[in-house]
């Protein structure tokens, strides 16, 4: 008897009890489709998040009033801290050697009209020279902020796509107005599309010199000064020369504990990811917990299995079926139940993924390992539950498995 | 005639079990030899051993002691792997309670034994189309047993006996779950699977059963009591 018709007279008796089969598996459908899923949902996170936080440029760091590791009580301690300022900046730019650019950088969200036109919850940017170095801000139309754009405190800027499409189409918006609360701001230049960063887009934009930004709102928002080291191998070198630059600044002594918080987007990514290994390993969890309990429920269908056709087996012994045989038979139900089971769990996992995707802005990439995977574990599951029934039955004398009334 | 050698061999064949602390001999010391084309009844009462005996001669259960020859090869000490093989291709059972599976077709439940010889799929259902053929239900082929009636499940179950061109067909009360009239039909068919060159051995209790046959054992606390062939009383053998 060859694998194929062992695999084809299992598939009969799984479909001779469908109901039964189906409520068998369900601990395998539970893990398989975790897996795929989370995987898939956690894959798409992490890409997105490399590249999202590290296209904010290699070797960068950030100096800002609040730190991330926030609760209440050093939250309110934050609070009391100084802002930075614009001076801050000018005085890193000048007396940091190994940084190539220093830029601060400061948003809040406002309407944006223009006649009649409205683009509410735009993101109005303040930022200083050299961010380009930076971020990756390419101009399709018109020019870039200039030096002296930000000397001059002119009440100029650059648009987002989305923002050119609310206000200003079909019209060219080079050299058009728009309004910001009660100031009105000349376009002169247009961004390259960005798209969206976890459903925020990333378009809906106005970028202003940092200085025209201070003149209007001051800068009670929080200024964040972002920093460039020369190279990689400089970065650390950096970092210490800001953080001491900015102590002295501040009257405090080199020793003393920083009334400000540096990051870089490594250590932005890092805290990022030791979370998704905590949400991994729950499903790690979730997955051999779904296994386990799966695998017992198919021993014990597989035991009900085998004592139900006790006659049968002793049939096909007398028909010349050897020990092997019934094994294989048995054992192909087991692994075939549970390979069903895993093959349900990588559609619904797969669907729920892609469901997610549509549905929300989380992104979700299915990766065919999560697939290969999934499908291993419930087969081995299979094997490893059900070689022992199956053996039973293997074992059964014929004799007295002929004489066994059901 | 087909050749007629020797078919079974036993000698000296014990069967012992063990119940509790208790030794049942439900053979003891059993000497039989079986030729080629006979049709042999068994016969005793229940409990004799003639079950244990069938078990033995059709390879499902092995002796305590002695030697079993069948077809001048010893089977008494053989694996259980090699008593498979010898049950697939040597031997056709047929059973009281016909022994089908349920859910399989009659096509499917004939071909079995041709299964597990490993024969292919479009060589196997030639094959059992043949077995059908001879006991004349090749229009039923694709319907399950529990659509048939109980005379055509016997036949169902002779067909898949008779798949692999044993040596010797087996049947263990064969008429036992049928009406009298019925039973005279499958009895009929073993009459003619006989003529057709078959060696048959039938276990009863019923001597009327046993008539069909051409030499009656009767078996009695586990020995043989008797055995002598059966006078024709016309011309049923021709």
């Amino acid at each position: 008897m060859s694998i194929l018709e062992a695999l084809r007279l299992a598939l009969d008796v799984l479909w001779a009890n469908r109901l039964r089969s189906f409520l068998t598996i369900l601990g395998n459908v539970v893990a398989v489709g975790s897996v795929v899923a989370v995987v898939a949902i956690i894959d798409g996170l992490n890409r997105y998040v490399s590249e999202q936080i590290l296209s904010t440029g290699s070797h960068t760091f950030t100096i800002t009033k609040f730190g991330f590791d926030t609760d209440y009580d050093s939250y309110l301690k934050m609070l009391r801290r100084r802002d930075l300022t614009l001076d801050d900046a000018a005085a890193l730019s000048r007396q940091m050697r190994n940084a190539l650019a220093v830029v601060p950088i400061v948003s809040r969200r406002e309407t944006l009209k223009r006649g009649r036109e409205e683009a509410s919850g735009a993101v109005v940017v303040g930022v200083g020279e050299g961010v380009e170095e930076l971020r990756t801000l390419d101009i399709v139309a018109g020019r870039h902020l200039t030096r002296e754009d930000l000397q001059g405190r002119a009440a100029v800027a650059v648009i987002g796509e989305q923002v050119r499409e609310k206000l200003f189409d079909p019209v060219d918006p080079i050299g058009q107005e728009l309004r910001v609360g009660r100031h009105r701001l000349l376009v002169v230049g247009l961004l390259k599309p960005r798209g969206s960063v976890l459903g925020q887009s990333q378009d809906n934009v106005v970028l202003v010199p940092v200085t025209t930004y201070a003149k209007y709102y001051g800068m009670r928002d929080n200024l964040e000064i972002n920093i460039r080291a020369t190279s990689a191998e400089t970065m650390a070198e950096a970092q210490e020369e800001a953080e001491l630059l900015m102590k002295l600044r501040r009257g405090l002594n080199p020793w003393d504990e920083p009334d400000f918080n540096v990051f870089t987007s490594e250590m932005l990514y890092t805290l990022y990811q030791n979370l998704t290994k905590g949400i991994f390993g729950l499903t790690v969890g979730i997955v051999a917990i779904s296994l386990l309990v799966g695998g017992i429920v198919i021993m014990n269908i597989m035991f009900v299995s085998v004592t139900e056709r006790t006659r049968e087996i002793g049939i096909r012994r007398a028909v010349g079926a050897r020990r092997g045989h019934v094994l294989t038979q048995f054992l192909s139900e087991a692994v075939l139940l549970s390979l069903l089971g895993g093959l349900i769990g990588v559609i619904l996992g797969s669907a729920t993924a892609i469901v997610l995707h549509a549905a929300t802005p989380l992104p979700a990439t299915i990766r065919p390992w999560s697939i290969v995977i999934g499908l291993l574990l419930a087969s081995s599951v299979g094997l490893f539950f059900g070689i022992y029934p199956a053996m039973r039955a293997s074992r059964l004398v014929p004799v007295e498995a002929l004489r066994y009334e059901t | 005639m087909v050749d007629d050698g020797v078919l079974i061999e036993l000698r000296g064949i014990w069967r012992i079990y063990r119940v509790g602390q208790e030794e049942v001999h439900a053979l003891a010391g059993v000497d039989l030899e079986i030729r080629k084309n006979e049709f042999v009844a068994i016969m005793g009462p229940s409990g004799s051993g003639k079950s244990t005996l069938m078990n033995l001669i059709g390879c499902l259960d092995t002796p305590t002691s002695g030697s079993y020859h069948l077809n001048g090869r010893p089977v008494e000490g053989l694996a259980d792997d090699e008593l498979a093989r010898i049950r697939n291709l040597e031997i056709g059972f047929v059973f009281q309670t016909f022994n089908l599976l349920p859910r399989a077709d009659v096509l499917h439940n004939v071909d079995l034994p041709l299964v597990y010889a490993g024969v292919p799929r479009a060589e196997r259902k030639i094959r059992a189309m043949r077995a059908l053929e001879q006991v004349g239900l090749t229009e039923q082929w694709r319907r399950r047993p529990n659509e048939l009636s109980g005379g055509q499940r016997q036949r169902v179950a002779i067909a898949r006996a008779l798949v692999t061109d044993p040596s010797l067909i087996l049947a263990d009360e064969p008429t036992g779950n049928l009406d009298s009239k019925t039973g005279e039909e499958i009895l009929g068919v073993f009459d003619r699977i006989h003529r057709d060159g078959n060696s048959v051995i039938l276990v009863t209790h019923d001597e009327g059963i046993a008539r069909h046959a051409h030499r009656v054992i009767r078996i009695l606390d586990g020995k043989i009591a008797s055995d002598a062939p059966v006078p024709r009383s016309g011309g049923r053998d021709g």
